[in-house]
């Protein structure tokens, strides 16, 4: 089932005569985790702001096209330390502030609270002050309370930015458990050699508009590499003049070699 | 010859939390550093104590001939240049010239001279074009960009970045390699914290390593970031650039892109032949 339509969507930001978005058609369904991936300026945080109701609503501007929610939705912003509520002394409860305001009763704020806490592996940060944790540990804590809001649709802005490797790991292998738990996922980043192992869709943004939507194996082909798309492992094998299709994935790469 | 930055056992706490325990290395002019470990291993505090924003509980911190327990911040600044993680959100000034050129001007450098060096900070980066506009028109990842300027424009014998390509595409990234190499070659030292391990590989050559606060490794990054086994530990995984290398066992093993695509086509082609 669909979670997210975009319909010939279009957005301006204020003050702007050309379009950040252009005619953006796309669909997201649930159980499905898409990457949006561009270069600087292609539309991907745009995109996630028109999908997550922020723009217009917040940013101003105006949106032109329809854009269908089916679920409620949450969005990780790519500047993470500025979700904070900046009201809790434990990160427990900077977690729980969300589904507090949710109105929801305190026994199902607190297993979300801390099914959400136990899936970013932060159960032992629990009692931190907020203000006292690192970059990554903080990225973690805000994707945690987002999750206990228990939103249908996922949005998610360079998630693993702040991220070391075992926290990267963890929250790729985290957003293809909420697919499987029916969540809906768009995800925009530039970690795009972690791309294979967790998007079913790839949607290739150009100047604000579609320019292609496949499988991850979009990002081994020789246009993906020569706009700077293409996985780390793709990239090579073009630069060594080798012949397509070029592998995606070094265990592509393996199996080619042989 | 003088290092650049020079620790000393140097150790720090966060009241009751230790953060540095006994962390000693010394950098030389024109090295390219990187400094690695995971989230909360004590990477950010160490660029602290290195711009003189905290002091070492025990031990000392030089910065060329300079012990920095006698210094201020702003004297440190005529030797090391900052780029704090989230220096995009500290810009301030009307114009992305304005903010770039301030910290030549602060330092009391002579008006041509600001002028040249906030030209050449803004060239180098690409940035010439949005000269004249407002910071905080510009995307994140250019923000980003005229915050490393304005380091730059600094002229600093040391140059201390702290995560510079989070946000950034693969051509901006390739831009800031290009620039950070050619500073060193002016014997510019570089310190750089990144998990970005594809990014050290590319523009770094030596790697330091915190574990829980205490430099768990100093070696050549080139060995370094090719070694699943040793990385691991660490919390580190080898760049996909490496792990190629290692899974064909590619001649020299190597770790940047444009090396490993030379290596893959000389083999490529020695199959080929008769």
């Amino acid at each position: 089932m669909r979670s997210l339509t975009l319909d010939h969507a279009s957005f301006w930001y204020p003050a702007t005569e050309s379009p950040a978005l252009r005619d953006v058609s796309l669909e997201v369904g649930q159980g499905e985790v898409v990457a949006l991936v561009g270069a600087l300026g292609a539309g991907a945080s745009t995109l996630l702001l028109v999908a997550a109701d922020l723009a217009p609503r917040v940013t101003g501007g105006r949106l032109a096209g329809a854009v269908a929610r089916r679920d409620r939705s949450g969005i990780v912003l790519p500047t993470p330390w500025t979700q904070a509520s900046g009201m809790a002394f434990t990160v427990w409860d900077e977690v729980a502030f969300g589904p507090a305001n949710l109105g929801w009763p305190t026994h199902e704020i607190a297993r979300q609270v801390d099914r959400a806490l136990e899936q970013l592996e932060l159960v032992p940060l629990a009692s931190r002050d907020p203000a006292t944790l690192s970059g990554g540990e903080l990225q973690r804590v805000i994707i945690a309370a987002i999750l206990a809001m228990d939103p249908g649709l996922v949005l998610f802005d360079e998630p693993a930015a702040e991220l070391d490797a075992e926290g990267a790991h963890t929250l790729w292998r985290l957003i293809r458990l909420l697919a499987r738990e029916g969540k809906a996922v768009l995800l925009a980043t530039s970690a795009l050699d972690a791309i294979p192992d967790v998007a079913d869709r790839v949607v290739w943004l150009e100047d604000g508009a579609v320019r292609a939507v496949g499988t991850p194996d979009l990002l081994a082909d020789v246009a993906a590499c020569d706009a700077g798309l293409g996985t780390s492992v793709a990239t090579v094998w073009r630069a060594g003049g080798l012949p397509e299709p070029y592998p995606l994935t070094v265990a592509h790469a393996v199996q080619r070699w042989r | 010859m003088i290092p650049v930055l020079r620790l000393d056992r140097v150790s720090f706490s966060y009241g009751a939390v230790p953060a540095l325990a006994a962390v000693s290395f010394a950098i030389a002019p024109g090295e390219r550093v990187a400094l690695l470990g995971r989230n909360g291993a004590g990477k950010s505090t160490l660029v602290r104590l290195v711009a003189g924003l905290e002091r070492p509980d025990e031990g000392a911190l030089w910065v060329g001939d300079w012990d920095t327990r006698d210094c201020v911040p702003e004297q440190l600044a005529w030797r090391v240049a900052t780029v704090f993680q989230h220096a995009d959100q500290q810009l301030f000034a009307p114009t992305v010239r304005d903010d770039v050129s301030f910290g030549p001007r602060a330092l009391g450098v002579g008006e041509r001279d600001v002028e040249r060096r906030t030209d050449r900070a803004l060239e180098d980066l690409g940035l010439t074009a949005h000269a004249g506009h407002h910071p905080y028109d510009l995307p994140p990842a250019l923000r980003k960009l005229a915050a490393l300027a304005g380091a730059l424009a600094l002229e600093p014998a040391l140059l201390v970045l702290d995560e510079p390509t989070i946000g950034l595409d693969r051509a901006l990234r390739a831009r800031v390699t290009r620039v950070l190499l050619d500073r060193s070659a002016a014997s510019v030292a570089l310190l750089v914290i990144t998990h970005d391990l594809t990014f050290a590989a590319e523009t770094l050559e030596r790697g330091l390593v915190l574990d829980r606060g205490r430099l768990a490794c100093d070696e050549p990054l080139a060995g370094l970031v090719g070694d699943a086994t040793r990385l691991e530990p660490l919390g580190l995984v080898p760049p996909p650039v490496a792990a190629l290398s290692a899974a064909l066992d590619l001649p020299g093993r190597p770790v940047c892109a444009a090396d490993a695509a030379r290596a893959l086509a000389r083999v490529a082609r020695g199959r080929l032949a008769p």
